[in-house]
């Protein structure tokens, strides 16, 4: 069922008691109107008996002023007749006045001559009480003997010496009565009558012959009650409500007969009227329940609509304003519903692009690290199809024999990072963290670059202040060299790079800005992700597996931090920025060590076959004030450790010929080789490398690349 | 007779390696480190056989072999290539479509190029 219909049924639901209410007031106002005109007509019918009481009261008193008449007692009928000739003269409505014996002859009569008279009255029956009682009587309708004229006696006995001596007859005209009851002004089509005790008419309107007996049904009416409402058909058979009145004087009985379809057209007239205002009312009703359940079901339809649209994905208008609280908020929940569904799709649409782009990454970089593997092996290929061919002390052989080497390194490079990311990638390695300023850690860093000659192709700026962290000093040097790294790479000749260091906020702050190429910023987010190389075309002059940035950027987040790169667009130069948690600095309590003062002197012999490396560890423990020897393979080691006999040995694990381990346990095996300290330095510091470590002999064990102050604290801790 | 070989390619040991095993092999070898290098160094001296690299910056091998296919059209042509099979540019194929005489995938042994430049 429709919203509509339900708006519908709600309003009749509510209109209907009050429709039902309203039909009884109404009625009971119908039955009040009409027995507000009865109760009229009623009060009428009392006020024209009392006319009339009053007419009769009137022609009794007149009769009892005649009884009284000194004529009648001294028995002078003449002057007596006189007398009654005048005030019958004054009563037109008297017919004749009579004066008869005890016997019923009639003695005088003002119609005859004195005398005349001898005739009987008429109307014993009245005569006989009057006699009987002593007290006047109204006597019934009779015919009048000399005319047959219906007339009216009123009887009023004379007393003389306490006995009734005569009885006084005035003889009244119904046609007076008529008279009265035409005062009345009755609205047309209405009936009055008044009739005697037998029923019969004295009085009408509209006229009616005197002596005519009223309707059968009324006369029973007023035989059971003599005062009441007849509802009954009149002489003209007309239905009509008589109210009427029986008086006590008369024992006459009046009634006023009022059209019961007048009355009652009344009476419907306000019936229909009130139909016609619940229909109209109704119809008021069931209108604005269309017009309302339009007003709502509109919205709905609308929003229904629109929440099919937003199903199917198309773009949507939700109603801003409706005419319903209730709707507002649930157009808003469906637009908030949309908007959660639309950004869903939309998040997985972009995971999916992420997904595929991060597929594509993944197959770039297959197919890189497949080239970048098999270039060196080519060229070790062809160096080893010369160098069986050539003899060793040929220009070619020696040649050869480099490119082995530098190619070998090289790979070893690449193998090395491969396995550094994946390895961080899977959360293998362990921070192992230590408060210190990273200005020291960049600053050595970038002296240990210098020394190496990595940076002299480009002019290096810095600006570094003091910032300390709570961190693995060595993943954060691996950090900053993959920073400069890659700031190497992309940046020309000539030009500068920038690393400046400092404190914001509550972060210790790194930035390395170049002047490379710069970044499209749509690949600076992508930047970091595994395997995403800038956009290189076929120019290998970049080189590289791309795992660099994605290895700042794990490292980064493993401490805490996040890196962030940002370009001014291509060709402007791009600049990293590593933000670290800031820690406070030790309390000054302790002062930094000045210089190398404290630090006693001892032969150091350094075994490291990597030319910077040893360059580098020569420098910082020569500018110490250690004397140092340093050897390239572990057999050259051992050959100078026989000779110089160092107290310290820094020995690289990875040499050509012997390993780290294996110079160490000759060395402890040698002639006072057990006061030696040795330590150890490898590319990795994992718990196994540093238990193999302490196995084969080594005191200590340095992770690379390898910090000048970790150092000097390790060969302070072993004197 | 001696041929004269260029070898082209970014990587200066392979270039370096190349030339010293040709060299052995009796051959005469010029060096050029990408494609546009490759155009000039024959043009001030032909060689009889193109070895070259394809992922070269500048010029690389797909413009050197388009060059040479124009200007000298009688120079034979061996690509080498480390490949890109995962790319949607496959070198040695690409390579192949554009006519060269042969291809090598690196790494690849000595022996067999020497095989290969005697039949050209």
């Amino acid at each position: 069922m429709r919203l509509r219909s339900h708006l519908l049924l709600l309003s009749i639901a509510t209109a209907a008691p009050v429709m039902i209410l309203a039909a009884v007031v109404a009625l009971l106002v119908v039955r009040q109107d009409r027995d507000n005109v009865r109760n009229a007509a009623g009060d009428r019918v009392i006020a024209v008996m009392s006319a009339i009481d009053a007419e009769l009261r009137g022609s009794l008193a007149t009769l009892r002023a005649l009884a009284a008449s000194s004529h009648l007692e001294t028995g002078n009928l003449a002057a007596f007749h006189a007398e009654a000739r005048r005030v019958v003269r004054a009563h037109p409505d008297w017919l004749d006045f009579t004066l008869a014996a005890l016997d019923g002859r009639r003695i005088m009569s003002t119609t005859q001559a004195p005398g005349r008279d001898g005739s009987n009255v008429v109307n014993r029956e009245s005569f006989d009480e009057a006699v009987a009682t002593g007290r006047p009587v109204i006597g019934s309708l009779a015919q009048e003997l000399d005319r047959g004229d219906w007339a009216i006696p009123l009887r009023m006995p004379v007393i003389q010496d306490g006995r009734v001596k005569y009885v006084l007859t005035a003889v009244l005209r119904p046609d007076a009565f008529v008279d009265l009851l035409r005062a009345q002004r009755l609205p047309d089509g209405w009936v009055v009558g008044i009739t005697d005790g037998n029923g019969r008419l004295i009085a009408r309107l509209p006229p009616l012959a005197p002596g005519s007996e009223a309707v059968a049904g009324w006369r029973e009416a007023v035989k059971r009650s003599p005062q009441g409402l007849y509802r009954g058909v009149t002489l003209e058979g007309q239905a009509a409500y008589t109210p009427y009145v029986t008086s006590t004087l008369s024992g006459w009985v009046l009634g006023i007969a009022m059209p019961a379809a007048a009355v009652d057209a009344a009476a419907w007239r306000s019936l229909w009227l009130v139909i016609l205002m619940m229909v109209l009312a109704a119809g008021i009703a069931v209108g604005l329940a269309v017009l309302i359940g339009r007003r709502i079901a509109a919205p709905i339809a609308g929003l229904a609509e629109a929440a099919d649209a937003a199903g199917r994905g198309e773009p949507v208008v939700f109603p801003a304003r409706t005419p319903i609280a209730e709707i507002d908020s649930l157009a808003a929940a469906l637009e908030r519903a949309a908007l959660a569904m639309r950004e869903k799709q939309e998040l997985a649409e972009r995971e999916k692009r992420a997904l595929q782009a991060a597929d594509r990454a993944k197959d770039e970089f297959l197919a890189m690290l497949s080239h970048e593997l098999r270039n060196p092996l080519a060229a070790l290929t062809a160096a080893a199809h010369v160098l069986k061919l050539a003899p060793p002390t040929e220009p070619a052989a020696i040649k050869a024999r480099a490119v082995v080497e530098r190619q070998t390194k090289h790979m070893a490079r690449l193998v090395g990072d491969l396995l550094d990311i994946s390895r961080v990638a899977m959360g293998k390695v362990a921070l192992q963290r230590e408060r210190f300023n990273l200005r020291e850690g960049v600053g050595n860093l970038l002296n240990v670059w210098r020394a190496s000659g990595r940076l002299e192709r480009h002019k290096v700026v810095m600006d570094l202040k003091p910032a300390w962290v709570d961190a693995d000093r060595a993943r954060i040097e691996q950090v900053v060299s993959n920073l400069l790294d890659n700031a190497v790479k992309f940046t020309p000749a000539g030009k500068t790079i920038s690393v400046a260091l400092g404190l914001e906020d509550e972060w210790a702050v790194l930035r390395v800005s170049d002047q490379g190429e710069g970044l499209e910023p749509e690949s600076a987010e992508r930047m970091f992700d595994l395997f995403v190389q800038g956009e290189r075309g076929l120019d290998r002059a970049a080189g590289g597996l791309g795992v660099g940035l994605a290895l700042v950027k794990r490292l980064t987040e493993m401490h805490g931090g996040s890196v962030s790169a940002a370009s001014g667009g291509h060709g402007r130069g791009a600049t990293f920025t590593v933000k670290l948690p800031a820690v406070a600095p030790p309390a000054p309590a302790r002062p930094e060590p000045e210089g190398d003062a404290r630090v006693v002197p001892r032969r150091v012999l350094i075994v490291e076959d990597n030319d910077d490396a040893r360059a580098m560890l020569h420098e910082v423990l020569a500018f110490s004030g250690h004397d140092v020897r340093e050897a390239r393979d572990g057999a050259t080691g051992l050959a100078l450790a026989a000779q110089a006999r160092p107290d310290i040995a820094l020995i690289d694990i990875g040499l050509p010929d012997l390993d780290g381990y294996e110079v160490a346990r000759r060395l402890r095996a040698a002639p006072g080789g057990r006061g030696i300290g040795l330590i150890a330095i490898t590319g990795y510091g994992q718990a196994e490398d540093q238990r193999r470590a302490y196995d084969a002999g080594f005191d200590a064990h340095l992770t690379k690349p390898v910090a000048p102050e970790r150092l000097r604290q390790v060969i302070a801790g072993l004197q | 007779m001696t041929k004269r070989v260029l070898v082209v390619d970014d990587d200066a040991d392979m270039r370096l390696t190349l030339k010293l095993a040709l060299e052995i092999a009796g051959y005469d070898v010029d060096m050029a480190s990408n494609g546009r290098e490759a155009l000039e160094a024959q043009r001030r001296r032909a060689a009889d056989v193109l070895v070259t690299d394809i992922f070269m910056p500048d010029a690389d091998g797909f413009e050197a072999i388009d060059a040479f296919r124009r200007e000298f059209p009688a120079t034979k042509i061996v690509v080498v290539s480390g490949g890109a099979q995962f790319t949607k540019r496959d070198y040695l194929p690409d390579a192949e479509l554009m006519g060269v005489d042969a291809t090598l995938q690196k790494p690849f042994d000595v022996d067999t190029l020497l095989a290969l430049l005697r039949t050209l």
